[in-house]
C-alpha cells in the first residue's frame, strides 16, 4: 500500500516506570512538537505495557522515554520484547536517562534493537536541536518500509490482551488521515452510539471524559469502548501536543481503545477526518464511541454533526450571564455539566445556566433539578456529581439512542468529610503575610521609642552628674 | 523649668509607648547578658532541666564561648536584636531554637538504601559503628516508592533494590532495623517516603512495638512457649529469615540481634493481651523519627504521588490524629520538604517560600479537622537543600523566625510549636558529573552554611553522586566533611558564630520579605491548593530551573570544572568504575519472600483489606486500621485496595 506523503511524525512520551523524573521529558517533547511532530505524552510513572499500549493505538513511529531511576536494560529490553510480540517491531524506541545509563548499557541496548539511547557527551556533541532532528529522521516512514510492511505480517489475534486488534484500527485511522483507500472492514458496520464531548479550555473535558470511561468499564463488564479525542496542530509548527492522555487514568484497559488525533490543516476543533476516525471504530464493534473535542470558543457547535449525544463542559467562571447566550452548545447540549464545582459561586453559576436553558428550549416552567444540567468535581475521586452524570448520560443513551447497557451501581468510597481548606479560610496566606509584616513594623516603632529613650536618659545622667571645672 | 525634669517628662511620655513585654526585656538585658557570661548555662528541654558548659578552651588556652551576646549600648539596638535575633532558642528563635547544642549528639544524619532489607541494614550498622547517637535515614526504591511490590515483570524487576531498599512488608521492615532498638531515646530513623508513607509508617511502628515485645519475651522468660508456638505455625507455612546473600554467614558487625525473633509473627500473636498493650504504648511513645510523607511538594516538583490529592491528605491528617490520640511525641508526622522543589529547580527563596506555605496549609487542614495547635505543631519538621546561592546562608534563620512569628501571633501557639525544627542535604544539584574530585569542596561548602546555621539534623551528599550511587568509600568522606566541621573547625565551637554580622542580617530581611511576596502571589491563586490547580509553583520552578541551566550553558554562572576552569584535557564527564545494581539474587530473594509473606497470611489478608475499606468508606481513621493491615498484607496489596475507595493520582502538565 502507497502512502501519502507528506507524513506528521507520531511519536509516544513518557518518564519510565516509578520515575517522576519529567523534567528532561518536558523539554523534548517540547522541542519534538516544534520540528512539526505530533506528540502523545503520556507523563512520568509509565509502565513499559501503558506505552506499547498506547503507541500501538495511536499508531505511532516512535516512542521516547527517559529513565533515571535505574533498571532501565530491562526496561527498555520489555518494550522491545512487548512491541515485537505484538507485531509492531517497527515502532522506533528513543531512550536517555543522562549518567544513570552507561556506555556499556546503551551498547547493549543499541544491540537488542532500541533505536538510539542519547548519552549526555551526544547532548554535547550534538545539541539538543541535534539531538531531536536525529530522532526524527530515524522516525520518518520509508514508503515501502517497515511501518507499512508492518501491517502485511498481522495475525487476527488481538496484541497485549486487548479486546479488539488494536492495530489494525488504529493503522485504518493513519491511513483515513492520510486520504488513502480505506482498508477492506472486517466486521459489518454497526451503529454504536457516539457520544459527543465538548467544551472550553481548561474545563476539564479529559478528567471527565476519563471518569466517564471509568464509570463505564467498572459497570459493564462485558462492554467496550473507544474514545477519539482530537487536539489542535500549531499553525506555525505543524506539530501537536496530543495530551489527553496524560489524564487518563482508566483508559489503559483491554477493552477500552483511544486514538489522538490533530487537528492538521484544519482551523476548527475537530479533525477533517473524524468521522472517517469515528466510523472505523464503530466497525471495530465498540460499544460505545466517544469522541472528544479540542477546547471549543463560543460558537463551535461542530460536534454535533458526528455526535448522537452531545455533553458539553464548562467552568463556573464564564464572567456574567450574558455570556451564556453567546454559547452555541447550550442551545444543542443534550447534557451540560459544570465542572470544577468546588469554585465559588457554583451554585449562581448552575442557576444562570439553567437559565439559559430553559430560555434557549423554551422550558419556562421546567425546575432547575429536572434539567440536564450537573455541577461536577472530576478532580474529586468518585464525585456525587459525576455519577450523577453518568446517570443521565445513559438515561439519554437509552432514550435518544435506543442503547441499553444494562445495569450497575457505584463502588462506595472513601469519604472525605469537607474541603482541604475551608472557603473562610483561604486567605491563610495572606493573614500570615501581614503577621509578620505587623510584627516588623512594630520592632521597628518601638526600637525607635527604646532608641530615644536611651538618649534621653544619656542625656538625663549628663544634666545630672555635677559639672567639674578646673 | 529644669532641663532634666523636661527631659524626664519626654522620656515618661516614650516609656508609655514602650509595650510592658518591650519594656521587660529591656529590664532582662543585663542579667541575660550576665547569664550568658557564666561559666554554664541551665535551661529547660520538656521539663529536664539541662546544664551544659558555655565555654570551650582553645589550644591556644582562649576560653571560647558558646553564645556571644551583642555589645549594644543603644536601647533600641539591644530591643531590636532582642525581638528579631535573639540567643539561640528564644523567641523568634532565629539564632536556633534550642539554647545549646546537644553534647554527644552531631546532626549527622546519612541516608542509605540498596538491594534488599538485609543489605541496607548491613550499611546502617556500618555508618552508625562507634557512633554515639544511631540516626538512620532510609532511601527506598522506586518500587516502594510508588506503594508497589517487587515482580518478576521485567519493568519492575529491574528496579528492585536499585538506589534505595527494596521494602514490601512488615517483615522486611523489621529486618531493616534489626539490631538497632529502635525505642532507645537515642535511635532516630528517618523514611524518605511520600505516597505510600501511611503503609511504611506502620511497617515501622509495628517493627517497633514487636521489637518492645522481643524485650518482653526475654524478660519474662517467655521464649521456650513463643519458639513452640513459631515451631507449630512454620510447620505449615514458610518461615521467613534474615539472610544476606551477599555475606550469608554472619550479622553485620554491631547487630545486637533484636528485631529478628519475632519475623513472620506479630507480638500480638504470642504476648498477653495486656503485656501487648503495654508494649505497644511503650513503642509508640518513645519512638523517635521521622517520616517524609509530605505530600504537597511531591505534586509541586517530585512526582510520587499515588493517591488523589484531596485522599493523600486525608491520610495525612489521620496519621496526625493518631500521633495525638496515642501520645506519639517524638515522631515527626511529616518532613516538609523544600529539598525536592530546589532539587527540581527552583532557588532558595522559592523553595524556602512554597515550603513554609506548604507547611501553613498543613497546618490550616490539621485545624479544620478540630485538632489544637499545640497538639500537632510539635510534630511538624521542614528539610531543606543548602546549595551555593548566598540565601542558603539564612534559610534557617529565616524559616525559624517567619514560623515563629506566625505561630505566636496567628494562630496563638505556645513555645514548643513556635519552635521550627529543620534538616539539611546539601544540594545534589550543586554537585557535578565533570571534575567530581571537587564536588566535595562545594559540599563543604554548604554544610559549613547549615552549620553555622544550627539546623537540627545534617546530610552532606558524597562527591560521586552526580555520576552514580555512593560507595562506602565516598559516603565516609561525605561524612568526614561534617565531622570536620563540627569537631575540628573552632569557629563553629561558637554556636552563633555568624549572629551580628551586617551582611547576614540584611540578608535575613530581605528573604524574609521575599518570602511574605511570595505568600501574596500564592495568596492572589486561591492558596497552595489553588495554585497548585493552576500549575503555578511547577511552572516556576521550571523557570527557575531554566534560568539556572541557561547561566550555566553561558558561563556567566561559573562553575568551577565544568564551564571554567577546566582542565588540560577538558574536563570531560567522568563515568563510574563501580556500580551498585540491586543483583539478581537478591531480587529474587525480595520476590520469594514476598510470596511467602502472601502465603502465610492467605487467611487474613482478604478480610483485613475488606476491612481496610470498610474504615475508609465510613470516614475512620484509615491509619489507625493500617497499623492493623500491614501485619497481614504487603505494601501493594494495600495500595491497591486504598485506590478502589481512594482514587488514583490523576497526572497533570
Amino acid at each position: 500500500m502507497k502512502p501519502n506523503a507528506p507524513h506528521n511524525i507520531r511519536l509516544v512520551t513518557a518518564a519510565s516506570l516509578f520515575d517522576g523524573h519529567d523534567a528532561a521529558i518536558n523539554i523534548m517533547r517540547r522541542i519534538l512538537q516544534s520540528h512539526g511532530a505530533e506528540i502523545i505524552h503520556l507523563g512520568h510513572n509509565r509502565s513499559a505495557k501503558d506505552i506499547v499500549e498506547t503507541a500501538i493505538e495511536e499508531d505511532a513511529h516512535g516512542i521516547a522515554i527517559t529513565s533515571y531511576q535505574g533498571g532501565h536494560v530491562e526496561f527498555f529490553k520489555y518494550i522491545k520484547d512487548l512491541l515485537d510480540e505484538s507485531g509492531c517491531g517497527h515502532i522506533k524506541i528513543f531512550g536517555g536517562g543522562g549518567g544513570t545509563i552507561l556506555p556499556e548499557e546503551a551498547a547493549e541496548l543499541h544491540q537488542y534493537g532500541i533505536c538510539r539511547i542519547y548519552s549526555p557527551d551526544d547532548g554535547r556533541t550534538m545539541g539538543l536541536e541535534g539531538m531531536i532532528t536525529h530522532l526524527l529522521q530515524q522516525c520518518r516512514p520509508e514508503p515501502d518500509g517497515p511501518f507499512w510492511k508492518a501491517e502485511a505480517s498481522w495475525d487476527n489475534l488481538a496484541p497485549l490482551g486487548e479486546h479488539k486488534d488494536i492495530r489494525r484500527i488504529a493503522r485504518a485511522i493513519t491511513h483515513a488521515e492520510l486520504g488513502n483507500p480505506s482498508m477492506p472492514q472486517s466486521l459489518p458496520a454497526r451503529t454504536a452510539p457516539v457520544l459527543g464531548i465538548t467544551g472550553t479550555g481548561g474545563a476539564g473535558k479529559s478528567s471527565v471524559t476519563d471518569e466517564i470511561v471509568r464509570r463505564f468499564l467498572n459497570s459493564f463488564l462485558d462492554k467496550t469502548v473507544a474514545v477519539v479525542s482530537v487536539d489542535p496542530s500549531k499553525k506555525k509548527t505543524g506539530g501537536a501536543l496530543l495530551g489527553d492522555r496524560i489524564r487518563m487514568n482508566s483508559i489503559s484497559h483491554p477493552r477500552a481503545y483511544m486514538r489522538s488525533l490533530a487537528t492538521r490543516l484544519d482551523n476548527t476543533a475537530l479533525s477533517g477526518h473524524v468521522q472517517e476516525a469515528l466510523d472505523i471504530c464503530k466497525a471495530a464493534g465498540f460499544d460505545l464511541v466517544i469522541l472528544e473535542s479540542a477546547g471549543v470558543g463560543q460558537s463551535d457547535a461542530s460536534i454535533l454533526d458526528h455526535c448522537d449525544l452531545s455533553l458539553y463542559i464548562m467552568t463556573p467562571e464564564f464572567g456574567a450571564a450574558s455570556q451564556l447566550e453567546k454559547i452555541n452548545m447550550l442551545d444543542y447540549a443534550d447534557v451540560v455539566a459544570i465542572n470544577k464545582y468546588d469554585k465559588a459561586g457554583s451554585a449562581d453559576a448552575v442557576a444562570d445556566v439553567c437559565k439559559q436553558y430553559k430560555r434557549s428550549r423554551n422550558l419556562w416552567t421546567a425546575a432547575n433539578h429536572e434539567l440536564p444540567v450537573v455541577g461536577t468535581m472530576a478532580s474529586k475521586f468518585n464525585d456525587e456529581g459525576i455519577n450523577h452524570l453518568f446517570d443521565l448520560l445513559l438515561e439519554k443513551l437509552a432514550s435518544k439512542c435506543q442503547a441499553h447497557f444494562g445495569r450497575y451501581a457505584f463502588g462506595s468510597t472513601a469519604k472525605v468529610s469537607q474541603a482541604i481548606i475551608p472557603p473562610k479560610r483561604t486567605r491563610y496566606l495572606s493573614e500570615i503575610a501581614d503577621t509578620v509584616r505587623q510584627y516588623n513594623s512594630m520592632v521597628t516603632q518601638q526600637a525607635e521609642v527604646a532608641s530615644k529613650m536611651y538618649q534621653l536618659d544619656g542625656a538625663i545622667k549628663i544634666c545630672q552628674t555635677p559639672q567639674q571645672h578646673d | 523649668m529644669d532641663i532634666s525634669l523636661i527631659l524626664q517628662k519626654h522620656y515618661n511620655q516614650l516609656r508609655q509607648q514602650l509595650s510592658p513585654q518591650n519594656a521587660a526585656l529591656l529590664q532582662q538585658w543585663e542579667t541575660l547578658k550576665e547569664q550568658y557570661s557564666g561559666a554554664d548555662l541551665a535551661y529547660t528541654v520538656r521539663n529536664k532541666t539541662i546544664s551544659q558548659p558555655l565555654t570551650t578552651t582553645s589550644l591556644s588556652g582562649t576560653k571560647i564561648p558558646k553564645v556571644v551576646l551583642p555589645q549594644y549600648a543603644d536601647w533600641g539596638d539591644v530591643l531590636r536584636w532582642q525581638l528579631q535575633e535573639n540567643v539561640p532558642g528564644e523567641f523568634p528563635y532565629t539564632a536556633g531554637v534550642f539554647p545549646l547544642k546537644r553534647d554527644g549528639e552531631d546532626p549527622t544524619r546519612m541516608f542509605a538504601g540498596e538491594g534488599g532489607p538485609e543489605r541496607t541494614n548491613r550499611r546502617f550498622h556500618y555508618v552508625s559503628h562507634g557512633q554515639p547517637a544511631i540516626r538512620l535515614s532510609t532511601a527506598f526504591d522506586s518500587v516502594t516508592l510508588y506503594g508497589e511490590d517487587p515482580a518478576l515483570r521485567p519493568d519492575i524487576f529491574g528496579k528492585v533494590g536499585n538506589s534505595g531498599v527494596s521494602i514490601a512488608t512488615i517483615d522486611d521492615a523489621k529486618k531493616l532495623y534489626s539490631g538497632f532498638d529502635l525505642c532507645a531515646p537515642n535511635t532516630s530513623v528517618s523514611m524518605t517516603i511520600n505516597g505510600p508513607a501511611p503503609m511504611l509508617l506502620a511497617f515501622f511502628m509495628n517493627a517497633a512495638i514487636d521489637q518492645e515485645c522481643e524485650k518482653w519475651i526475654s524478660q519474662h522468660e517467655q521464649w521456650p512457649r513463643v519458639e513452640e508456638y513459631a515451631q507449630a505455625k512454620f510447620e505449615r507455612l514458610p518461615k521467613p529469615a534474615y539472610h544476606n546473600p551477599l555475606v550469608p554467614e554472619t550479622l553485620p558487625p554491631g547487630h545486637s540481634g533484636l528485631g529478628l525473633r519475632l519475623l513472620g509473627l506479630s507480638g500480638a500473636e504470642v504476648l498477653p493481651p495486656e503485656a501487648y498493650a503495654k508494649c505497644r504504648q511503650t513503642a509508640l511513645q518513645q519512638v523517635r523519627g521521622t517520616v517524609q510523607a509530605d505530600i504537597l511538594k511531591e505534586d509541586q516538583a517530585q512526582n510520587t504521588c499515588i493517591f488523589s490529592t484531596e485522599f493523600a491528605l486525608k491520610l495525612m491528617g489521620d496519621v496526625q490524629e493518631f500521633f495525638i490520640a496515642e501520645k506519639v511525641q517524638n515522631f515527626y508526622s511529616v518532613s516538609i520538604s523544600g529539598y525536592h522543589i530546589a532539587e527540581a529547580g527552583a532557588n532558595p527563596i522559592t523553595q524556602l517560600a512554597f515550603t513554609l506555605a506548604n507547611g501553613f496549609t498543613f497546618v490550616e487542614y490539621y485545624l479544620s479537622r478540630g485538632m489544637h495547635i499545640d497538639d500537632f505543631a510539635p510534630n511538624l519538621s521542614f528539610f531543606f537543600s543548602n546549595g551555593m546561592d548566598p540565601e542558603y546562608s539564612v534559610i534557617g534563620r529565616v524559616a525559624r523566625r517567619i514560623w515563629a512569628k506566625a505561630m505566636k501571633y496567628k494562630y496563638n501557639a505556645n513555645e514548643r510549636s513556635q519552635k521550627l525544627k529543620y534538616h539539611i542535604q546539601t544540594s545534589g544539584r550543586s554537585l557535578h558529573a565533570q571534575e567530581i574530585d571537587f564536588n566535595d569542596i562545594r559540599t563543604t561548602l554548604q554544610a559549613l552554611y547549615a552549620i553555622y546555621d544550627n539546623c537540627n539534623s545534617l546530610h552532606t551528599n558524597a562527591y560521586d553522586e552526580a555520576i552514580t550511587t555512593p560507595t562506602e568509600e565516598s559516603v565516609r568522606r561525605a561524612m568526614a566533611i561534617q565531622l570536620i566541621i563540627n569537631r575540628e573547625l573552632g569557629s563553629a565551637k561558637t554556636e552563633n558564630f555568624m549572629q551580628g554580622s551586617f551582611a547576614l542580617e540584611q540578608m535575613t530581611e530581605l528573604v524574609e520579605e521575599a518570602v511574605m511576596i511570595e505568600f501574596d502571589r500564592l495568596n492572589e491563586r486561591g492558596g497552595v491548593l489553588g495554585a497548585m490547580e493552576r500549575m503555578y509553583q511547577r511552572n516556576k520552578i521550571q523557570e527557575e530551573s531554566m534560568h539556572y541551566e541557561t547561566q550555566k550553558h553561558t558561563g556567566e554562572l561559573p562553575l568551577i570544572g565544568v564551564n571554567t576552569f577546566l582542565s588540560k584535557s577538558g574536563s570531560p564527564t567522568i563515568l563510574p568504575g563501580e556500580v551498585i545494581r540491586s543483583n539478581t539474587e537478591e531480587k529474587a530473594q525480595q520476590i520469594a519472600n514476598l510470596e511467602a509473606f502472601w502465603e502465610r497470611n492467605a487467611l487474613q489478608s482478604q478480610e483485613s483489606l475488606d476491612r481496610l475499606r470498610q474504615v475508609a468508606i465510613a470516614n475512620g481513621n484509615i491509619f489507625a486500621e493500617l497499623m492493623h493491615t500491614v501485619q497481614h498484607c504487603s505494601l501493594g496489596q494495600i495500595t491497591t485496595a486504598l485506590y478502589e475507595v481512594g482514587g488514583q493520582y490523576r497526572r497533570n502538565m
